[in-house]
């Protein structure tokens, strides 16, 4: 029974996937537009200084927050804030634990599993929560934080979107997701600060404002094997194996405690006589 | 140097002012590669935060840092073994070159390392060193909790969330070291990754227990209470949001594309982003709690944000105007010329240490080790 969640408030049920549709677009020009702008356009323009990176910032921080507004509007109850909050610091915890082990974080085990049981509205406001408890704790808010905050939570919320397995077939589901995970939140993270580097990236794996889409495809592609694939690969690898030794255990944990969360008597006021 | 008696006092400052200023110089060492600049604003952050962060919080300052001096050594390893955009005359040392197939284009692995190709590194490397340091000031400053207490209304419960969640971590810390000491005692290897799961579910289990009674104490203290909005004011958030967003979209595809008119580009991404903001503070209008001990925004506050928001203007008007000195020339490599009017537009940022008041406990500790026979700086400045 994933899905559902905790929540009991009603309202936006078709503007919160509007908007969210809405956010993935504006993520995939956030994180994509060194592909996607073409040369001599305003924002190629902007990629000859930093402008650009900073304009994303700004935009991927507001974005973040009208989501979970949005998200949060039409009441959650205490009971989610309890239950997203603990779970958060979980993730927060895991992740201060693995600080300073290369890339192995194994936060990501958490967040998938966790966003399978909560479904997905829930799934991505964990995610985004867990990473901004995270940069809490170790005191690491940075420009970084809104990118890692959405990118975190389309993960968790992935995993709740998954088609509907049980048993082996859900474990195995689940550690392919976390594997492809794993790889991916590292190719999209690098992304944002990638035109930053500017011509002190190595000859042939920098943005060029000018060139086209497939030259700058074809650098980041240099640039991410050689600079990032060591650390990604055994992080997706990892996740796979936790997910597949543990998840089972702990889906059925989550979704024991989640459904005792979830009793909910609504008032009623009669009329008096 | 008098203010007002009021800012004399030994306070916190306003956490948001922290920020304004460590922006605005975070933006104005983005502007530059001068070397003699970006060192000149880790210097500010450094002095001001030795200066006035409060006694007994972590001194995030450090640790950014450090990852700043790491991002200059990567770079220069990678543009010495990989070559970079940058192609000098002076040859310091030839490397053993690769050879490489046709197909990997504009890569090489080896080869010349030039001395203007390392500086130029250097350069960048200490431009993200500067902007880390002075985000790491402001992380040592201001701690970020306490802009929780700031955020609206309709962030509400999402800011409860995240409290109850850096109040729970070092809770789960805990407890995970406590069922991994008892299972290492029953003889269990720590190094079997299944170990992992074995020790997260019985915190996780224990921590969602926890949090239903966390949940039922929240309910009957009256947290988490769903604010009584009217339907009305959620449509009107709801609504502008979506046109918001749907702005931002639309200003984000005349960005990018260059064949649309330009009114599709920025000013149909500003008007979205106003919306966007808008929603955020109208479910927040009316909001019927009452607040415990807000901080002041005060004279100090002003002037603190405004000797951030100085340099930031400064080096962007420099930046735009192309002055001599803001991006020191690279081939042929020359010393960079160093214009006083740029450090004393960052050397304003430094008059926040003198301008801010000083933290209670920081001023207690000071005031503790003062003694009769050595008086104090504080004294003597005065």
């Amino acid at each position: 029974m994933h899905g559902g969640g905790v929540v009991t408030g009603v309202g936006g049920s078709w503007r919160t996937p509007l908007l969210m549709a809405l956010v993935v677009l504006v993520g995939v020009a956030a994180f994509g537009w060194p592909f996607l702008a073409s040369p001599g356009s305003e924002l190629g323009q902007m990629g000859h200084t930093n402008d650009a990176s900073f304009l994303f910032v700004g935009l991927m921080t507001l974005m973040a927050l009208v989501l979970l507004a949005e998200m949060s509007s039409g009441g959650v109850d205490a009971k989610t804030v309890a239950v997203l909050g603990v779970l958060a610091a979980a993730g927060g915890a895991l992740r201060v634990l693995s600080a300073g082990t290369a890339g192995l974080e194994p936060m990501f085990f958490l967040l998938v599993v966790a966003g399978r049981a909560l479904g997905a509205r829930l799934g991505f406001m964990l995610g985004a929560l867990a990473l901004l408890a995270s940069a809490f704790l170790t005191a690491g808010i940075g420009p970084w934080t809104p990118f890692q905050m959405i990118a975190a939570g389309w993960v968790c919320m992935g995993a709740g979107m998954l088609p509907r397995a049980s048993g082996r077939a859900e474990r195995w589901l689940l550690a392919a997701y976390g594997l492809f995970c794993g790889l991916a939140y590292g190719v999209v993270m690098n992304l944002w600060f990638w035109p930053f580097m500017g011509d002190s990236a190595p000859a042939g794996a920098g943005y060029l404002p000018d060139a086209g889409a497939a030259t700058n495809l074809g650098h980041y592609a240099v640039f991410y094997v050689t600079t990032s694939l060591a650390w990604d690969l055994p992080r997706g690898l990892l996740t796979a194996v936790l997910t597949l030794l543990a998840s089972g255990s702990l889906l059925r944990a989550l979704r024991r405690s989640l459904r005792r969360a979830r009793f909910d008597a609504v008032g009623e006021f009669a009329d008096a006589r | 140097m008098a203010l007002t008696p009021h800012s004399r006092l030994p306070r916190l400052l306003h956490p948001a002012a922290w920020w304004v200023w460590g922006v605005g110089l975070a933006v104005a060492a983005s502007r530059t590669t001068n070397p003699f600049l970006l060192l000149l604003v880790v210097a500010v952050a450094a002095w001001v935060v030795l200066e006035r962060r409060e006694a007994g919080t972590t001194n995030a300052l450090a640790a950014f840092l450090v990852v700043g001096l790491v991002a200059i050594g990567l770079r220069v390893v990678m543009v010495s073994l990989l070559g970079g955009g940058v192609t000098g005359r002076v040859v310091l040392v030839r490397l053993p070159e690769v050879p490489l197939p046709d197909w990997t284009s504009g890569v090489r692995i080896g080869g010349p390392v030039t001395l203007e190709g390392l500086l130029f590194a250097v350069y960048q490397g200490m431009q993200l060193a500067a902007i880390l340091a002075c985000l790491g000031a402001v992380n040592a400053l201001a701690s970020p909790r306490r802009l929780l207490r700031y955020v609206p209304a309709t962030l509400y419960e999402i800011g409860t969330a995240v409290v109850v969640a850096l109040t729970f971590a070092p809770q789960l810390v805990e407890d995970a070291q406590r069922v991994r000491m008892a299972r290492r005692l029953r003889g269990h290897s720590p190094r079997n990754p299944a170990e992992v799961g074995r020790i997260a579910i019985p915190v996780l289990v224990g921590a969602l227990e926890r949090s239903l009674d966390l949940a039922a104490s929240m309910e009957s203290r009256g947290y988490g209470r769903a604010v009584h909005r009217t339907a009305r004011s959620i449509r009107l958030a709801g609504l502008l949001t979506l046109v918001g967003v749907g702005g931002v979209v639309v200003g984000l595809y005349g960005l990018l594309d260059g064949t649309s008119p330009l009114v599709l580009g920025l000013p149909t991404l500003l008007l979205g982003v106003t919306c966007a903001a808008a929603a955020l503070l109208v479910g927040a209008r009316r909001d019927p709690r009452t607040h415990y001990r807000r901080d002041h925004w005060a004279l100090p506050e002003w002037l603190v944000a405004a000797s951030g928001t100085v340099p930031a203007l400064v080096m962007i008007l420099a930046g735009a105007r192309h002055w001599d000195g803001v991006v020191p020339r690279q081939v042929p490599a020359e010393l960079p010329a160093v214009p006083l009017l740029l450090v004393a537009a960052i050397a304003v940022a430094a008059t926040a240490a003198v301008l801010a008041p000083v933290p209670p406990l920081l001023a207690r500790s000071r005031a503790t080790a003062r003694t009769p026979s050595e008086p104090s700086r504080e004294l003597v400045r005065r």
